[in-house]
């Protein structure tokens, strides 16, 4: 017996524990090296959509949207009377976002933290020029989107974007146009759409443009990290064609949904 | 919106002095001018650098305008396994109550949290990370934090936060450091092996649980210097940002509260200079209510980049004059002595 006071039986495991490292058997982005081509799709594909509005009963309009690994279910309640707020003549979007505690790799307490208001703050700009809010007056409107599975920041903005918009128009708000939105990522030379987590953590620079198709307009660009203004101009560029094909998409939907 | 609300008649009319063909502005200047920059660094003497920014200050009686405060501070961090060992750089803006009367505490709250949110998401970048943070490889290295406190805000606080952090990370001086090792005396192990149990260890046998041999130092310690240490490696790369107000078919730059309660939309735009000749954008935030269209986002771009190389050249040759300034004084204290 080395140490005094050693007490075989309690459990003597070490007094420091590690997560288990578990072998990933999708495919492997380490493999991929600065320079070399996207592995698995081509650099312009985005992923495909799979969008239900109308799923959550109880709320005034909902939607529920997959991409990939990313899953949003996107809930709208109102507009309806807003309490403890001073008048105003024109109405107020509430975007609030929740990450599932299961929905990273990594698990995320179930307490607000800075990431839910940084996307909360990027969706709400990206549908807010869309709505009329001046046709209700003195009232609010909340949109609750709840991230069950993510894959990368950009993602999720894009994504729960084009489903809260859908929802928008799901419960019957006024808007000027359908959002739709798209992600884009600088790899080496590439721009690469709808990037996945580890592409776009790998990558010098992100965008997620949103933009109303039907209009021609841009909403919204939220871009991070280092890209040269003509690598933003191109990636805009891109990513407003990628738009006109989601908003094909989503409108297609919508009305098949609305005229059952 | 951070902004008071102002009547709307007074927003039209604000509006209709921009828009017109020959544009007005309430204080007289042009679309494309900024009110006048103060800048000071080195105010906070127990942080690692610091500078104090006024954006507008009032020449007669040195009052009001945008107040911003920058400080960095350097923490040692003990990493975690499986950590990256580059260090790591933390920003946050806190805005005190009396810089926005008007504001519910909640509301106050949730503006510096937005205002961190850009901040932060910006100057932590990956592509931004300066070089010498790092103190023990796999170990120990600096945390650099960033502290912002906004005091008075007058318009444009996305400019000054920029601009004075900026002018904080230039000054920030990281602590030189240096390798402690312990050695373990060859042959001198029998001390510890020997702990009266008769257990036979053999010494020359690597065991495979063993990981303390992998990092050869143990420890560091801060040899004293006369200066305060190094500059932060790539200080030329951090960036500063351009916020164009967009009243189309015109848009001006340094917006007074009340301007910036009539401009339906903002466009930031945030510039790295780390070469004068090619600019790279390290941020891109839309803010307001308004919409643009990508012929029109082109031209601003353009023209954002050409507004940001001239204030960066303004601050940069500022920054240089602060360090000589420093210099001159710190040398004069010492030969007065």
């Amino acid at each position: 017996m080395a140490q005094i006071g050693f007490d075989r039986r309690r459990i003597n495991g070490p007094e420091e524990s590690f997560a288990v490292i578990f072998e990933d058997n999708e495919e492997d982005p380490s493999k991929w090296k600065a320079g070399m081509a996207r592995v698995g799709r081509l650099p312009l594909a985005i992923r495909p959509i799979f969008l239900q509005p109308g799923l959550i009963e109880q709320a005034n309009g909902s939607a529920f949207i997959e991409t990939g690994k990313t899953k949003i279910a996107v809930a709208i309640y109102g507009p309806r009377q807003s309490k403890n707020i001073a008048f105003h003549d024109k109405g107020r979007l509430n975007v609030e976002v929740k990450f599932a505690p299961f929905s990273c790799q990594k698990r995320r307490a179930p307490i607000r933290d800075a990431e839910d208001r940084s996307i909360a703050m990027a969706i709400h700009q990206a549908i807010l020029p869309s709505v009329r809010l001046e046709t209700m007056p003195k009232s609010v409107v909340d949109i609750f989107v709840t991230i069950l599975e993510a894959d990368g920041i950009e993602g999720c903005v894009a994504v729960g974007s084009v489903a809260a918009s859908a929802a928008l128009v799901d419960a019957g708000i006024e808007v000027y146009g359908l959002v739709a939105s798209t992600s884009a990522a600088v790899n080496g030379d590439e721009l690469w759409l709808d990037p996945s987590n580890e592409e776009a953590a790998q990558s010098k620079g992100t965008l997620v443009l949103s933009s109303m198709p039907a209009l021609n307009k841009i909403t919204s660009v939220w871009q991070n990290g280092e890209m040269l203004p003509d690598q933003v101009l191109a990636a805009v560029d891109i990513c407003e064609k990628q738009c006109v094909e989601i908003h094909t998409v989503v409108a297609e939907k919508l009305r098949e949904t609305h005229s059952l | 919106m951070a902004s008071s609300h102002i009547s709307k008649a007074e927003s039209s009319y604000i509006q209709a002095g921009l828009t017109s063909k020959d544009p007005q502005r309430l204080d007289g200047r042009n679309l494309g001018d900024y009110r006048a920059v103060a800048l000071e660094t080195g105010v906070a003497p127990l942080a690692n650098g610091s500078a104090k920014l006024n954006i507008g200050r009032n020449p007669h009686n040195g009052s009001g305008g945008t107040e911003v405060v920058a400080a960095t501070k350097l923490e040692v961090e003990t990493l975690e396994e499986g950590a990256v060992d580059k260090g790591r750089v933390v920003c946050t803006v806190t805005c005190s109550p009396a810089a926005y009367p008007h504001l519910s505490p909640n509301a106050v709250e949730d503006l510096q949290y937005d205002l961190t949110t850009v901040i932060n998401q910006t100057l932590a970048h990956p592509s931004l990370h300066p070089g010498n943070l790092r103190i023990i490889p796999g170990r120990k290295s600096w945390l650099l934090n960033v502290d912002l406190v906004v005091l008075a805000d007058a318009g444009n606080i996305y400019d000054a936060l920029f601009m004075a952090a900026r002018a904080a990370l230039w000054d920030t001086k990281v602590p030189r450091t240096r390798f402690v090792q312990f050695k373990a005396r060859k042959g001198g192990v029998d001390n510890v092996g020997k702990g009266g149990d008769g257990m036979d260890v053999h010494q020359d046998v690597t065991s495979g649980f063993d990981t303390r041999g992998a990092h050869s130092a143990a420890d560091f310690e801060l040899p004293d210097y006369w200066d305060e240490g190094e500059v932060l490696d790539g200080r030329d790369r951090w960036p500063i940002c351009i916020t164009l107000n967009l009243v189309p078919p015109n848009h001006f730059l340094d917006a007074t509260t009340s301007e910036e309660s009539a401009v339906p939309l903002k466009l930031l735009l945030v510039f790295s200079f780390a070469s004068i000749e090619v600019p790279t954008i390290q941020a891109m935030r839309f803010i307001g209510t308004g919409e643009t269209s990508s012929p029109e986002l082109r031209q601003l771009i353009k023209e954002g980049q050409r507004y940001a190389a001239d204030t960066f050249k303004a601050l940069q040759s500022k920054l240089k004059a602060e360090d000589v300034r420093r210099n001159q004084k710190t040398r004069e204290l010492f030969a007065s002595r």
